[in-house]
């Protein structure tokens, strides 16, 4: 989230679109409805009508899978009706500058493509500038190379007739979405997004999001109390282990993974940091050396020196251009090409997509360790359905984890507040934190590895001082994230003693003199104390929910990012009412003379980019500090397939063609080729469009919660749900067991016939939508009561395709059948 | 037709019931029992951030000084956030710890075997430990095949988790990092 | 002081916190369920189950509507149960108004007990107690809200004392009247569970609203229904009559 959850209500509009907060988020909605008390509009916008839709003054349902129509239409809506904000747009947003004229956009490809590879050359798509790398642009958006123009061009193709057409949402209904939505483009109103897995799980996931960002910023949504764009993460901690990166193209902080082409240091570091020429740029990531360092001091303390790059070629490399994410590593495994493997905390065998490759593969390794609460579908996976133990030699180490509140330490919310938890219980029987299970198991390697062992520095010479009387202290740990000075230096004129904490990223060093295990969070734990443990409920001077002294909030306890987007360029809030920070500097002659910037903490202290007479200053910087030009992007050169989102057919589609271009589907969506990844073509028997999802009362595979009969009570069983004139055609009568169908394999499920589906009106033909939640599994209940398989994944049933962005699967839109049973 | 409801109770039953409770009012000694019962009373107090989903609501443990188990679970009044108030799934948390279906020993299932086997802590890390050295040592790429270093391993894998806390997650991106892993994922990706 | 609850159904997210909070608080045990077509479970109150959220799908004036009711008892301001029970020991009133059933219950006749109530929530447990919400007296007398609307997300059910709750229920009403003509309080005067919905209570549930299927007793008679058995109140209907 750019903004955090209590700032909803703030809002005048909110948008849930590609989520389900009620159900999924459901003390979000205490501030949904607070703004919706205050007068603000609820728009939902889901295949299904969900306890969310039923909470909304607007309700439009549409196909899974036509999102970027939806949100293209939107955009020609406000562009056509001149609803944006245009001092925000021509000043903030990159909609200024020129496009080079290799920029082309046809039957929809952009240029670039290359068919052999599948794979766009973005070089295509970069901007003009002038001999020192700095954009050329035009504040005035007149120029028809802008990014402004290109943009009207793009959209000019997602009329109301098209929309509607590809999406299944009424022409009336479409209308007055866009209406309502753009009414928040008036300065001082402000419109939100709530959106989650409905808009990831895509073959076109990341442009979704980013089409949503681009509306914001044409309204000006973006950095203001109300607005932003809201990723709802569905994790208590998914936040943290992101930002601590738990993934395989980035270092905690979203450093970049080393690439094989990163030979060295220097290089590496000069290949991801980032370079302006524009004085009124801050290009925040100038400063990659200085992270990157300080990480590595953190990850080898005193043996990493600048003699040996700071450890730098200790640490693994990735190819150039080879993805390593989870449908890469399962296909891998799948091929057989892993013997080792850690399912520390997951379930891979229900939350995988095509869950079923996921099992065949697990079962080709030599040795596996699950990490769970329970056991699990993934830990037990050798005694699954199909599976016969006497022929799977995997070999499977089961620990047992304890439980959140046995344990102390930090999680980090979904609006960015890490906050610390304190142990209750102690762990259940020989249950251990997981922490303490990682500490010992690295005790127990960098052992094996101080005899002998190939390439062992990395392993012998990592910092792993985190205990204290024996048990693993995440005090000493949360206090090596936030980082120290490794001597005795000094910094902006003070003298900072060696071993005391960094007060906050700005003093870390590239010269070896501070470590921090991840940037971001430099700042949390300080000389002050646990940042993360406080509890005032003192809110800000501007009442707007800010609460700086409850918990603590990376970066720099920043409560709402690019929050300097918030204000005019005289650094006066948009929103006099709502304001987030604003300008209260001394005024001389017309000039400010003094720096105060009150409220929440600014994105970068600067001055304004004007006078209070309209001057430009020098000495300011462009808002968006963390882009290289300082801009918000609304035309993407960075993105894998397109700079602007454009509507494609999902890999499963009921339609033989699209009807917004020649181009079927994303041409670069991540698509696999075993024997065990299929998938439907338009016309065969899967002919309906199908979305899993998840319920209020399980969550994610069911793991934590099936074993719990208090929520079994409440939703005891996987259903589908499907449409009365569906069923009808079927002869399905509500709560009969029937089976749900795709290429990949089938689900035996409880059929609930409701009116909250109904059948769309698709390129004229009737396509009919289903859904399913993905809580179930084999293990619990039932197989645990009954020695039967009854409940099953329905990521048996889902694709492994994926966006070729993140390479997130496409488990949102997808094709089945529905049978009685 | 119009009926008064004394009326109503004359020609029926004939009952005064409805006098004699409101005479009685209530009873005052249950009451007081009730209160003295707050199962709460003597638990010791300790504030937790929910585990399930990432709005972060604040939740109290009340934890039996006597038994060392949680005895109730619910929202945290002071929390910001949430102000006392939590999801079904948030309000049972204490079933997911005091839970009868929990792992509370490590466990091995061998090759071909068709059970699991309880172990104890030390056998499974230092085997667990031995695998990991084994695997690596025999995949462990120092140069790829243009020749560039890369020292890693892609035998092995990882995903996992966001269902560690921030200082865990660090630590086990440290530890799998160090090993050379490259197939590190988590929740994130789908 | 007597207590109120105001339930506004408008508010309600059906996330179902409140019917788990009860079971957590009270140390109820889950009841085994299948899924017969929808969302709501367990089926209905039971001795295990104090509360359950009705979902209801309505299409009204084209539009489709979700109506959410979590229904628990009423706790009556002059509750027929307790009228009929005629023995305090089993059902009483405590000072907050909740109507409190004990142990002894188990020496009643919990047909006729049932009957009496018109919405139909007092339940039999497996040991022959009878069950049903006690407005969590126990909290209530330690200054805590109950276990169900300390955990309601949205603020959809609240609870004080009676004066306060009845302004803040005619506020809301008389803010939803606006939007839609059909809003009511369900039965206020007469309950200390004030329920508020923006149209017919019959489409959220069936026993939302004091039954009086018997032409001649006025809805204020059917929530004091304190006859037993049902017959004899036809009889005495027609005797008037």
């Amino acid at each position: 989230m750019t903004n955090h959850w209590i700032d909803i209500r703030n809002s005048d509009c909110i948008l849930i679109m590609g989520s389900n907060a009620a159900e999924n988020h459901p003390i979000s909605f205490k501030y949904v409805t607070e703004a919706q008390q205050k007068g603000a509009k609820l728009i939902s916008v889901d295949p299904r009508f969900t306890r969310t839709s039923s909470k909304a003054d607007i309700y439009g349902g549409l196909r899974s899978g036509s999102d970027i129509a939806v949100l293209g239409g939107m955009i020609k809506y406000i562009l056509e009706n001149k609803l944006y904000n245009k001092e925000y747009v021509a000043n903030y947003t990159n909609a200024p500058f020129l496009v080079n004229r290799s920029y082309k956009f046809k039957n929809g490809k952009f240029s670039g493509f290359d068919q052999s590879k599948k794979k766009y050359d973005k070089k295509k798509w970069g901007f003009k500038t002038d001999s020192k790398g700095v954009p050329s642009l035009d504040r005035s958006l007149r120029d028809k190379n802008t990014v402004f123009a290109h943009l009207k061009k793009h959209y000019s193709r997602y009329n109301l007739k098209k929309v509607s057409e590809i999406s299944g949402v009424s022409k009336s209904k479409l209308l007055e979405i866009y209406k309502t939505y753009a009414a928040t483009g008036k300065k001082g109103k402000a419109g939100t997004i709530m959106y989650a897995m409905g808009w990831t799980q895509h073959t076109v996931g990341t442009q979704n999001i980013r089409c949503m960002a681009m509306i914001q910023l044409l309204l000006g949504n973006m950095g203001v109390a109300g607005g932003g764009v809201n990723a709802l993460r569905g994790e208590s901690n998914v936040q943290g282990s992101t930002d601590h990166c738990l993934l395989w193209h980035i270092w905690p902080g979203y450093l970049k993974t080393p690439r094989a082409s990163n030979t060295n240091l220097t290089k590496y570091n000069k290949k991801w940091t980032p370079v302006s020429h524009d004085s009124l740029s801050a290009n925040w990531w100038g400063n990659t050396p200085k992270y990157s360092v300080s990480f590595l001091k953190s990850m080898f303390g005193e043996k990493a020196k600048k003699s040996n790059e700071f450890g730098y070629n200790w640490l693994p490399k990735v190819d150039d251009g080879k993805p390593y994410s989870w449908l890469d590593l399962f296909d891998e495994m799948y091929k057989g090409k892993m013997d080792g493997f850690f399912a520390w905390g997951q379930n891979p065998t229900c939350s995988g997509a095509n869950a079923g490759k996921t099992r065949d593969a697990i079962e080709k390794l030599d040795w596996m360790v699950n990490v769970n609460i329970f056991d699990n579908e993934t830990g037990s996976f050798w005694r699954g359905p199909g599976k016969d133990p006497s022929k799977i030699k995997t070999e499977v180490f089961m620990l047992p984890a304890a439980v959140s509140i046995e344990k102390e330490g930090s999680i980090t919310n979904s609006g960015r507040w890490m906050q610390w938890r304190y142990q209750g219980p102690k762990p259940l029987g020989n249950s251990k934190p997981d922490g303490d299970i990682i500490l010992e198991l690295g005790q127990k390697i960098k052992s094996l590895y101080k005899k002998d062992g190939v390439f062992k520095e990395p392993i012998v010479n990592m910092k792993w001082d985190y205990e204290t009387h024996g048990e693993f202290d995440a005090h000493k740990v949360a206090k090596e994230i936030n980082g120290y000075f490794t001597k005795d230096v000094k910094v902006k004129g003070k003298l900072c003693k060696k071993g005391t904490l960094v007060p906050s990223f700005a003093w870390l060093q590239a010269d070896g003199s501070t470590s921090s295990g991840n940037w971001l969070y430099c700042n949390s734990y300080t000389e002050k104390g646990n940042m993360a443990a406080r509890r005032s409920k003192k809110d800000s001077e501007n009442k707007i929910g800010l609460y700086p002294e409850f918990s603590w909030c990376w970066p720099v306890n920043r409560r709402i990012i690019y929050n300097r987007a918030s204000v005019d360029l005289k650094g006066q809030p948009w929103d006099k009412k709502h304001w987030v920070v604003k300008f209260d500097g001394k005024v001389k002659d017309g000039k400010y003379v003094s720096k105060k910037w009150s409220g929440d903490v600014p994105d970068g202290g600067w001055y304004p980019m004007q006078n209070p007479d309209g001057t430009k200053r020098k000495d300011s910087k462009h808002p968006f500090i963390m882009r290289k030009h300082g801009h918000a992007q609304i035309f993407g050169p960075g993105k894998a397939d397109g700079p602007f989102p454009e509507h494609y057919e999902p890999i499963e589609s009921p339609l033989r063609k699209n009807p917004m271009s020649k181009q079927y589907n994303n041409p670069v969506a991540a698509v696999f080729n075993t024997d065990a990844d299929k998938y439907a073509k338009p016309g065969s028997k899967f002919d309906i469009v199908c979305s899993t999802y998840r319920v209020t009362e399980h969550w994610q595979t069911g793991v934590m919660t099936r074993p719990q009969d208090l929520l079994m009570e409440l939703q005891p069983q996987v259903f589908v749900e499907l449409s009365e004139e569906l069923a009808k055609i079927k002869k399905i009568k509500n709560g009969e067991r029937v089976v749900v169908g795709s290429i990949r394999a089938s689900l035996e499920c409880t059929a609930v016939v409701t009116k909250r589906l109904k059948p769309f009106k698709i390129a004229g033909k009737t396509v009919h939508q289903a859904g399913l939640p993905w809580h179930y599994g084999w293990r619990w209940p039932d197989f645990a009561e009954t020695g039967n398989v009854i409940e099953e994944s329905s990521n048996l049933l889902t694709p492994s395709a994926g966006d070729p962005n993140t390479r997130i699967p496409e488990t949102k839109a997808f094709m089945v059948s529905i049978s009685k049973k | 037709m119009d009926i008064t409801r004394r009326k109503f109770i004359q020609v029926t039953a004939g009952t005064t019931a409805g006098l004699a409770v409101s005479n009685l009012g209530f009873n005052f000694e249950e009451a007081k029992a009730y209160s003295k019962n707050l199962k709460t009373k003597f638990a010791k107090e300790t504030t937790t951030i929910c585990c399930y989903c990432a709005v972060g609501c604040g939740a109290i443990v009340h934890t039996s000084k006597k038994t060392g188990r949680a005895i109730n679970i619910e929202g945290d009044p002071d929390h910001v956030i949430n102000r006392g108030s939590l999801c079904p799934k948030g309000a049972a948390i204490k079933q997911l710890s005091e839970n009868k279906n929990r792992l509370t020993e490590p466990m091995y299932r061998a090759p071909y075997s068709n059970k699991w086997k309880k172990v104890s802590w030390d056998w499974a890390l230092s085997e667990i430990a031995k695998r990991v050295k084994k695997t690596r040592d025999k995949s462990f790429e120092k140069k790829n095949s243009k020749g560039q270093i890369v020292n890693r391993t892609t035998r092995i894998a990882s995903v996992g988790s966001a269902a560690l806390d921030n200082e865990e997650c660090w630590t086990y991106q440290a530890l799998m990092r160090s090993l050379g892993l490259v197939y590190i994922e988590h929740q994130a990706r789908i | 002081m007597t207590k109120s609850f105001f339930i506004d159904t408008t508010l309600c997210t059906a996330c179902r916190g409140c019917q788990v909070a009860c079971k957590q608080w009270q140390g109820l045990p889950a009841e085994k369920t299948v899924n017969k077509g929808s969302y709501e479970n367990p089926p209905d109150l039971s001795g295990n189950t104090y509360k359950v959220v009705r979902m209801s799908e309505k299409e009204r004036n084209g539009k489709l509507k979700w109506f959410f009711f979590p229904e628990q008892c009423r706790h009556c301001i002059e509750a027929p149960c307790l009228e009929t029970a005629e023995d305090s020991s089993a059902i009483y009133k405590d000072k907050t108004g909740a109507i409190i059933f004990t142990k002894k219950t188990k020496d009643l006749v919990a047909d006729d007990i049932i009957s009496a109530c018109p919405y139909n929530v007092p339940r039999v447990a497996k040991n022959g107690i009878l069950t049903k919400c006690n407005m969590c007296v126990d909290r209530v007398h330690n200054g805590l809200k109950p276990a169900c609307v300390k955990t309601c997300p949205t603020g959809a059910m609240q609870f004080g004392d009676r004066s306060t709750i009845v302004s803040k229920a005619n506020k809301s009403l008389a803010k939803l009247k606006r939007k839609s003509s059909k809003a009511q309080l369900i039965d206020q005067k007469d309950l200390n569970v004030i329920y508020l919905v923006e149209d017919n209570p019959k489409y959220y549930f069936k026993n939302a609203i004091a039954s009086y299927k018997y032409e001649g007793i006025t809805r204020q008679m059917a929530i004091r229904k304190i006859f037993r058995p049902l017959t004899n109140i036809i009889k005495a209907v027609e005797r008037i009559g």
